[in-house]
C-alpha cells in the first residue's frame, strides 16, 4: 500500500494492512516531528509533496525491495501538511518470513523515500519558517 | 503544411515548495516555439521570473513524472514541473 494523505497516520491500519500469516516477522519505522530542528526549536513543520510524481517513485521503490528481499506486505505513508511536535510524518512497514528481510527492506525504503521522493518540508519556529535543505533529485 | 516548431506552444509548469513561494503561483504557463528542449523552457522560466535566478542550479526539472536532462523536447502536453531538493521523511 502506498499513500499520501493530508490525514493523521494510523498505526493500527498499517498493522492490518501487513497481516499474513504466513509471515513471522513485522517491521515497522515511524517518522516523528522532534522539537529540535536546524533552525531552532520547531513548533511545527509544514510538509509539501508532488504527489503523482511521489507515488510513483515510492512505488518503484518497494518495487525494488521486493526484488532484493522476499516480502510478504509493504506499507509506505507519507503525511503533508502542517505537523505538529510528536506528530507522525511517514510509517513504512514491511512483513516477511524472517526477521533479516523485513529490517533490511524497512531500513532501504526510509533511506530511499528520503532522498528519491519529491516531497519537502519547512520548519516553523517562533522565529522563522525555513525550507529545509535537501538533496537534489536524479 | 504548418510546421510543429513555428507553431507556438503554451507549456503549463508546475512549481513545488520554495519555488512556489518565490513565484506566489502553484503553476504558470510559459509560451514557447513548439519543438523546444527543457533547457529553453528553463531559461525562458528564469527570464519571465528572475527571482528565480539564484535557484537555477538548485531545482531539476520533471517530464511526466521523470526528472530530466535539458536536452529532452517537450510538448505542451507534458505535466511539467520544478523540483527543489527534496527532504521527506
Amino acid at each position: 500500500m502506498i499513500r499520501i494523505t493530508t490525514n493523521h497516520l494510523s498505526l493500527q491500519e498499517v498493522m492490518r494492512e501487513l497481516e499474513d500469516d504466513s509471515a513471522g516477522a513485522l517491521s515497522i519505522f515511524m517518522g516523528n516531528v522532534r522539537n529540535r530542528g536546524r533552525f531552532g526549536n520547531v513548533s511545527e513543520i509544514y510538509y509539501e509533496a508532488y504527489s503523482e510524481m511521489a507515488e510513483e517513485k515510492m512505488r518503484e521503490i518497494e518495487n525494488e525491495a521486493q526484488t532484493k528481499w522476499a516480502i510478504k506486505k509493504l506499507v509506505t505513508i507519507h503525511r503533508i501538511g502542517n505537523l505538529k511536535v510528536g506528530e507522525t510524518s511517514i510509517i513504512i512497514g514491511v512483513s516477511s518470513e524472517h526477521r533479516h528481510e523485513a529490517f533490511e527492506a524497512c531500513k532501504y525504503i526510509i533511506n530511499n523515500v528520503k532522498t528519491r521522493v519529491p516531497i519537502w518540508k519547512k520548519e516553523i519556529t517562533e522565529e522563522s519558517q525555513k525550507w529545509t535543505d535537501g538533496i537534489l533529485l536524479e | 503544411m504548418r510546421s510543429n516548431v513555428s507553431d507556438n506552444n503554451k507549456i503549463k509548469v508546475r512549481l513545488y515548495a520554495v519555488l512556489r513561494e518565490l513565484v506566489g503561483e502553484r503553476e504558470i504557463t510559459i509560451t514557447v516555439p513548439g519543438g523546444v528542449t527543457v533547457s529553453y523552457l528553463n531559461n525562458e522560466i528564469l527570464k519571465k521570473y528572475p527571482q528565480l535566478k539564484s535557484f537555477s542550479n538548485k531545482f531539476v526539472t520533471s517530464v511526466n513524472c521523470r526528472v530530466t536532462t535539458g536536452d529532452t523536447i517537450i510538448t505542451s502536453s507534458d505535466e511539467i514541473a520544478l523540483l527543489p531538493p527534496v527532504s521527506g521523511g
